[in-house]
Parts: C-alpha cells; structure tokens; sequence
C-alpha cells in the first residue's frame, strides 16, 4: 500500500500522454481513480524511449480482470521497470542503440520468466543485431522443464552456432522436452538433440479443415 | 345325371336334322340351346362384375397414386444428341477423378493458427481473453459442440508472442494448464504464453 502511495504521489506530477491518445484509450478499461496513475506512468515510459504498448496492454489487463485500482497501477509500474531493465541489459550486451521495441519487450518478459539478468546477457550477446525473445525463450522452456540453466543456454548457443535463427530455437526446448517425456534424462535429452542439430523436427502443419475452422474466427481488438 | 334322349343328343351334335324331333322334343331342345347361350355369355358378365366392383371401389389416396405410379412400368423415351451424351460422359469422369480442392484458406504472411484447448465439464461458456484481443472479452468463444467438457477453438492469430487466460461462464480466470509457458501477469496469477507461427507454405 505504501509503495502503491509513493508511485501515485512521484507520478502523479508528470504531465499527462493525452497527446498520444492513451488517455481515451484507458478511458472506460480501466477503473477511472487508476487512470491518472497510468497515464503519468506511460508519460515517464514514453519520454524514457521505452516501448508504451505493453504498459498499456498490462492496464488493460487489470481492469479486464476486475483488479483494484491499486493494483493495477503497481502492476504498470512494474512492467515499466522490468522494460527499463531489459534495455539496460541490452545495452550492457553490446546493443549500441536498442531501441527495437520488440525487443525490450522480449527481454522483459525473458525476465519475468525467471531467467536470469546474466543469461539474458549471454544469449544477447551471441545474437548481435538478432531478435532474441524466441532463443530466450526456448531457454525459460528448459529451465521450466528442470534442465540446468547454463546447459539450456549451451544448446541454444549450439543450435545458433548451427544456423537455426528464430522461432527454430523453440523447436530445439521442444524436442527436449519432448525426448524427457518418451523417458529420456536430462543430461541424455539434451545430448540427443544436439546431435540432431540442425535438423530438428519442425512443428505439425496445421490440416486444411483447421485452417479453415480458424479463419472464421477473427479476434479484432478494437482500436480507438 | 338327367338323361338325354339320344335323338335329341344327335340333333344337339348336329349328327341329325331338327325337323325329326317331336313337339316336346323340340322344346327341350329350345331350353337346352338357351342353356348354352347363358354359359357362353358368362365371362361377359364377370367382366361386367369386376369392371362394377372397380367403379364401387372409394377413390385411392394420393399417396397410394404415387406409389401406384412410382411401382408401375411406364415407357420412358429420351433422345439425346451423341454429342452431348460424350460431353455428359466426361463431366462425370472429370467429377470423378479430379480431386475436389478448392483454393484454399488464404493467411497473410505475418498469421499464424492457434488451437485453444480446455477441460471444463458442466460450463456454460469459455472463451480465450489475450494480448491479441486487447485484454477484451467476447472476441474468441470457445465450442464444446459434443457436450464432453472439451472446448476447443482454433483461431488465426499475428505471428508472434501472446498472453492469455481462459474465462469461465463470464467470471472465473483460469491458467490454461496446458499452455506450457507461464508468465506472472502481475495480480497473483499466471497468463499462458504463446508463440504463433507463420504457417509453412
């Protein structure tokens, strides 16, 4: 409660982002005594050069679940500063100007995953210039499936090493975790599919019919 | 067994003239030949009869004409050109051949699928509420259509990464237990973590 009143008051002097229009789009999301809130949190992020969206997106999740006011507000705070985090450790990784928000916003929620500041860094820095949130999160697959963390880092690496790029890396965890599942160890799991490298087995294409179940439903987030 | 005189059988045989008969003979003669007369007009009068019967009978129903017809020989005659019956024959073997593929749901090169899938027996409703819906309900509804507590929906979805919980009968938040990826949403409870990728051409 008290951290909640130091964000509110230190916040609450920051000029509002009504320019960019997140103000009416907060506006009817989310309970009106957190809008104020919010929007100085949003202020601060923008003028800080951090990416707004997934604040924004973190409020709207608070109020679509029915969350106190409060709440909501610690929650966008601290989305804030897991993505101030993620660009300080993309810059300490070598990225001159990470300002690709796709990015930051990978790495934060690498972070939030559990994976640590250090890994993170690691896995940055043998991806220069290169999307990182699809290896990181095959590592946070690993480490969620109890594979040790550096020996989850090592198979990523070696997977870039032999060329896979992208959302490949998630077949990599997948084949893994896969392989503990027919009863393999760890140590034999990992072992296993890095002799595969760098052909492991692609994800199922979707059929036909289920392409065509899919297109008939359409979610289209209305955007003010 | 009445006895015939065996002049009369003669004259009834044609074997003798008539004229030899005596005046009783020549009556029995007369109602012996109207006799005949009867049994030969007999099949006159049962078709008479049936034809009666049939008139008499009360009117057959619609149905019953229908069947009648449908179970009756009719003559059918149809004359078609050779031309049209070739043509007629290579539609049927092009239907029959060719493989019926239309084509095709088109994605966009930046679309994924994505499948949701949940165990909820005796809910009313389930839908998915995410990133890609802007945190808003009502977007993607989920169908249990053989009421065996599965829901299912397959949706298409940017490429990418998404967040989402599934919503119970409107109210209830639940962590899809099947996701596999899990993210603190930051209000006490887990978001499902999702990667939708482009589909392979």
């Amino acid at each position: 409660m008290i951290a909640w009143r130091v964000v509110t008051c230190l916040l609450a002097a920051a000029p509002r982002l009504s320019a960019q229009g997140s103000f009416a789009r907060l506006a009817g999301r989310i309970p009106p005594p957190a809008l104020t809130a919010i929007d100085s949190i949003l202020v601060a992020a923008h003028r800080e050069g951090l990416p707004t969206e997934p604040l924004i997106e973190k409020a709207f999740e608070g109020g679509a679940k029915g969350v106190a006011p409060d709440r909501i507000v610690l929650a966008v705070s601290m989305s804030a500063s897991q993505l101030r985090s993620a660009r300080a450790l993309l810059r300490e990784a070598g990225e001159s100007q990470p300002t690709d928000p796709a990015e930051v916003t990978a790495v934060a929620a690498a972070l939030g995953r559990g994976l640590s500041p250090e890994l993170v860094g690691e896995l940055t820095a043998v991806l220069p210039g290169e999307p990182t949130g699809p290896a990181l999160h095959a590592v946070a697959d690993l480490v969620g499936h109890r594979f040790a963390e550096d020996s989850s880092v090592d198979l990523i690496v070696a997977a870039a090493q032999a060329g896979l790029r992208g959302l490949r890396f998630l077949d990599v965890a997948a084949a893994a975790v896969q392989d503990l599942q027919r009863g393999r160890s760890h140590a034999a799991a990992l072992a296993h599919v890095r002799s595969l490298l760098p052909n492991v087995p692609p994800p199922p294409k979707p059929a036909p019919a289920a392409v065509s179940r899919a297109r008939r439903v359409q979610p289209g987030p209305e955007r003010p | 067994m009445t006895h015939i005189d065996p002049l009369l059988h003669r004259v009834l045989d044609g074997e003798s003239p008539s004229d030899d008969l005596t005046p009783s003979q020549r009556e029995q003669f007369a109602a012996l030949q109207r006799a005949v007369r009867l049994l030969a007009e007999a099949p006159a009068a049962s078709v008479a009869a049936r034809v009666m019967a049939e008139v008499r009978r009360p009117p057959r129903s619609l149905g019953q004409r229908v069947a009648l017809w449908l179970t009756e020989r009719h003559a059918v005659t149809i004359s078609v050109r050779p031309v049209w019956s070739l043509a007629l024959a290579a539609a049927l073997a092009a239907i029959a051949v060719i493989p019926a593929r239309g084509p095709g749901p088109v994605l966009g090169e930046q679309e994924g699928i994505a499948q949701f899938v949940g165990r909820f027996p005796g809910a009313k409703s389930v839908e998915v509420v995410g990133s890609f819906t802007d945190w808003r309900p009502g977007a993607v509804v989920l169908r249990d259509d053989d009421q065996d507590g599965i829901w299912r929906a397959s949706v298409v979805l940017p490429v990418g990464e998404h967040e989402y919980m599934f919503v119970v009968d409107g109210e209830r938040w639940v962590t899809d237990p099947l996701a596999g990826r899990y993210l603190d949403d930051g209000f006490g409870r887990q978001n499902a973590l999702l990667f939708v990728r482009p589909l392979a051409r």
